[in-house]
């Protein structure tokens, strides 16, 4: 599904991402992990189009087409969806004009009909209980004054009403106490299909007990520099990231 | 040549009182203001003055047609034609006349002119204890080529009386009108007052709009002005508060594009204590359209316990848009409250980022992001028809297709 090989960009004519390798398949969970500063929140911008950022080398496939070539919101109409780990907020729009907007541009980009406003009600109220939000929700204007577990909870709303091939949740786990972080993983994982995929970005292995993993990778200075299954988050978890990054400083030094 | 050409050769062959001839004559030697005057500094008449203009006093029958195209569908209707009162409905508690006579403080040369000539208008007067459910519509239909028109309104609110109205200046050619448009709003005490102005003219048309407002106490007035069409328009809005707990709000949204000049002249005397004044302007500028904002607060020397505050955001959509922002405040009382903010920006583009990934494409995000910047001004508009009105022609003039309907 998604192909990064040697990837290598930066902002501002600093670059953060020095070669980045990665293949992700339909089906699968990839957990990225990292100290602060190792390029995560870079490389998920990247994927999903950030202008900001330049690509300075190398590919990214999605399906068999070049995503660098598309517009963000070309990538979203393919099936990329990034859950922000900032969301903005924008007064003056509700919760269910900005999806429905969404979701419309997105159908008629794949020459679709508008989806009639029964139709996407419904959704939403089934996606809502999923990830059990309250009712007086939708009105709302998009994250404004909500509060952290809020925002995040939003994204995951998103998510599940545009279902996208490919999902990357990028620090979903920050700002969530337990309840609210067990009630978005179990909303990721019921959104889990044999045809889609998501790559989780933490910090702290914490998210990963809800979501499990196939792969762990460690990025750590632009690079992929240990990649295993699911027990590797344990090990970070255990043992830190020093016992890695030592390693690795020295082979790229 | 020009304008004041044509107001003379007008004024020579008709019958006015010895009072109005002196107004002119005033009006005649000073002229329009220019940009050397404090108040037109950044608004230049220069243009509008130098076209020639046929001064109207046709008043043309309107196809029952063209004004379902600009009505708002309400019931009570007041229909003018180049000048000529066509239709006043019949509402019990208000009564509608035609034009008439009135005195006005008339500060600057605009409303001299419009004083010394204007002979057309409408006369409002709401009886005591009125409460209206339906607004009164009023439309200004313009079917003079170049034609040049002078109205003189004025309204009287009874004592506990309640009324909206929604006022269109339209041109049915598409030929550089200019309305030189004047109202004066007495609010009587305990009285609510909306007044709308559609300000969506075509391409070519200018106005200048003045409005005065009298407020007595436990008075509300809300001016809502939008913006949307028309080349040139001054708008000079003043309320005058002469009672304990007025309120006076306005709210303005401007969206313009081309060569589009808009200028919202604010006016607000706090002569009383324990008032409030609320102000929002909020102004998208395109292509090489130019915004000005005045707001002036006074607040004089026994009026205690004011609440004022006034905003004035702006997005610059474009390298050569340009808005002129100017607060005035004078305050001469010491226990008050008084704030202002400007600020002038681009669209977000964390924002902008955040709706492309969700797959909205960038023309239709940053029309979503400048409706929802413009929106709060919208959303204090009492009149639902008139909101409606303003989300689509928002949309129409961002060349988008939003749908707010959910």
């Amino acid at each position: 599904m998604l192909q990064i090989k040697e990837l290598k960009a930066g902002i501002e004519g600093n670059q953060i991402l020095k070669g980045i390798n990665l293949e992700v398949k339909a089906g699968e969970i990839h957990a990225i992990m990292g100290p602060n500063g190792s390029g995560k929140s870079t490389l998920s911008a990247v994927i999903a189009g950030k202008e900001e950022y330049e690509v300075e080398g190398g590919t990214i496939s999605f399906d068999g087409k070049n995503l660098l070539e598309l517009d963000p919101e070309e990538r979203a109409h393919n099936g990329i969806f990034l859950s922000f780990q900032y969301p903005v907020e924008i007064p003056g729009i509700s919760v269910s004009n900005f999806i429905k907007t969404s979701i419309t541009e997105k159908r008629k980009a794949q020459g679709l009909q508008t989806l009639p406003t029964k139709d996407l009600l419904k959704m939403m109220r089934e996606k809502m209980e999923l990830l059990s939000i309250k009712k007086g929700y939708l009105s709302r204007n998009m994250n404004e004054g909500f509060s952290g577990g809020e925002k995040k909870r939003n994204e995951i709303f998103q998510m599940a009403m545009l279902e996208p091939k490919l999902a990357i949740l990028d620090e979903t786990d920050s700002g969530l106490d337990i309840d609210a972080l067990r009630i978005v993983a179990n909303g990721v994982n019921k959104l889990r299909t044999g045809d889609n995929a998501t790559i989780v970005i933490t910090h702290y292995q914490r998210l990963l007990d809800y979501i499990v993993p196939d792969f762990v990778h460690v990025l750590h200075n632009g690079r992929i520099i240990k990649s295993g299954g699911k027990e590797l988050a344990l090990e970070l978890e255990e043992k830190g990231y020093d016992w890695i990054t030592k390693e690795a400083d020295k082979k790229w030094a | 040549m020009g304008l004041i050409k044509n107001i003379k050769s007008y004024s020579e062959d008709i019958q006015i009182s010895a009072e109005k001839r002196e107004i002119l004559t005033s009006f005649l030697s000073n002229g329009f203001p220019t940009t050397k005057d404090e108040e037109w500094k950044y608004t230049s008449l220069k243009k509008v003055i130098a076209n020639e203009y046929s001064i109207e006093n046709k008043g043309e029958i309107i196809d029952s047609s063209i004004i379902e195209k600009y009505s708002l569908g309400l019931k009570n209707k007041i229909i003018f034609s180049d000048g000529k009162l066509i239709n006043t409905p019949i509402i019990k508690g208000v009564n509608i006349n035609d034009f008439s006579e009135f005195e006005s403080a008339n500060t600057d040369s605009i409303l001299q002119l419009n004083k010394a000539l204007s002979q057309n208008g409408f006369t409002i007067s709401v009886d005591k204890n009125t409460v209206l459910e339906s607004p009164i519509e009023i439309l200004f239909f313009s079917t003079t080529v170049n034609g040049f028109s002078q109205y003189r309104n004025q309204i009287s609110i009874g004592e506990n009386s309640e009324v909206k109205f929604i006022e269109r200046l339209q041109n049915l050619n598409n030929s550089a009108s200019f309305v030189n448009h004047f109202t004066q709003i007495n609010c009587a005490k305990n009285t609510k007052v909306e007044y709308n102005k559609i300000q969506n003219n075509t391409a070519e048309s200018q106005l200048i709009d003045t409005m005065n407002v009298y407020q007595e106490q436990d008075s509300t007035c809300n001016i809502n002005t939008l913006i949307f069409g028309g080349s040139f328009i001054r708008n000079n809005l003043n309320f005058e508060q002469n009672g304990s707990n007025c309120e006076s709000n306005m709210n303005g949204v401007s969206i313009l594009n081309n060569n589009q000049l808009a200028d919202n002249h604010t006016f607000v005397d706090h002569k009383s204590a324990h008032c409030r004044s609320n102000e929002m302007y909020k102004g998208v500028y395109l292509d090489n359209s130019k915004g000005v904002f005045n707001g002036k607060i006074m607040v004089r020397p026994d009026a205690q316990k004011i609440d004022a505050f006034q905003s004035n955001n702006n997005l610059l959509l474009s390298d050569t848009s340009s808005i002129d922002s100017k607060p005035q405040l004078e305050i001469y009382a010491d226990d008050v409250k008084c704030s202002h903010g400007c600020t002038i920006g681009q669209l977000d583009d964390d924002a902008l980022f955040y709706m492309r990934s969700r797959g909205i494409g960038i023309e239709e995000a940053k029309a979503v992001l400048t409706y929802a910047f413009a929106s709060e001004a919208i959303e204090n508009i009492s009149v639902e028809q008139v909101k409606t009105l303003a989300k689509k022609l928002l949309a129409k003039k961002l060349n988008v297709d939003l749908d707010f309907s959910l």
